[in-house]
């Protein structure tokens, strides 16, 4: 995939994992993972990014005797995913457009 | 590998980095060990899939705006420490003053050479007056009844006069050379200041 791209789902794929709860670092990892293939150190400077964007916030947490930074999103953040979704709206219709079948296209 | 030596590895490597970004990643990568061995892996193992502290650090650095890396570089790795600052004062007598010796030898040294264009300018100068002198006093030695030391001074005024615009090319491409030169050396200067905080 193109790395441009790729950059910028997997921004989006971070908002998403903390879009309806906040998260920490190793659990947003465990939840993208399965869709799509990201490491630690590639995760911490789209944290940074998100941050620096104001697209996420972040906390420190105590959890069992040591701290922990808890990621929240932000309304700015929200609005990246749904800007996100209105783009790949476009882009489905343009991928439907690009493998249509020659016998069914109708001419418009 | 174990955490300790990770952590200890990855701060080697990122002592470049400003404070607030030190802090924050080794934060991150520490958390992310902790994260892992509470999810059930022994220290080693969460060290491993964490990959290795060189590969960690130039991640980091990758990502970082280039102005941040460049101002992180630059500035002052240690303050210098208080023996040095006494030393430094205490000797003063001695350093400033060869200092100021140094200084001024390179500065006499270059005065001395700016001198030698000047100096050619003047003879140039000179021989464009003599010219001309002799030239307007020609006429009034042809008055004065000495026409023939009338007509030596005519042909002298010639010749100066070509030896004066001779001169004033020569004159000209030395102090141009002079000026490159001094350029030259000023750069030598400013790069031996430089290079030590050259980005690497």
């Amino acid at each position: 995939m193109d790395i441009q791209m790729k950059r910028g789902i997997l921004d989006v794929c971070v908002l998403a994992a903390i879009q309806y709860e906040e998260s920490y670092g190793y659990q947003i990892i465990k939840d993208i993972k399965p869709y799509v293939d990201i490491s630690e150190s590639t995760l911490y400077p789209i944290l940074r990014r998100l941050e620096g964007a104001h697209l996420l916030s972040v906390r420190t947490a105590e959890h069992s005797g040591r701290l922990r930074k808890y990621y929240q999103i932000t309304p700015a953040g929200r609005d990246r995913i749904e800007e996100f979704k209105e783009e790949w709206k476009e882009m489905i219709s343009i991928f439907q457009f690009v493998t249509r079948e020659g016998d069914n296209s109708d001419k418009t | 590998m174990t955490k300790r030596e990770f952590l200890d590895e990855l701060r080697k490597r990122l002592s470049d980095l400003n404070d607030e970004d030190f802090v924050s990643s080794v934060a991150y990568y520490e958390e992310m060990i902790d994260d892992r061995m509470e999810d059930g892996l022994s220290e080693e193992e969460a060290v491993e899939a964490i990959g290795t502290p060189a590969d960690a650090a130039a991640q980091i650095l990758k990502e970082m705006p280039l102005g941040k890396l460049i101002k992180a570089r630059v500035k002052p790795k240690n303050k210098l420490p208080v023996w040095a600052i006494v030393l430094l004062i205490v000797g003063s007598p001695i350093w400033l003053s060869l200092l100021i010796a140094a200084l001024s030898v390179v500065i006499s040294v270059y005065a001395a050479l700016w001198s030698v264009i000047a100096s050619l300018w003047a003879v140039d100068l000179s021989v464009a007056l003599g010219a001309f002198a002799s030239f307007v006093g020609a006429p009034i030695l042809f008055a004065t009844g000495f026409g023939w030391t009338g007509l030596a001074s005519i042909g002298a005024a010639l010749f100066m006069a070509g030896f004066s615009i001779f001169l004033f090319f020569g004159c000209l491409y030395a102090t141009k050379g002079m000026c490159i030169l001094a350029k030259q050396i000023f750069l030598l200067i400013k790069r031996a200041f430089v290079r030590k905080e050259a980005v690497q």
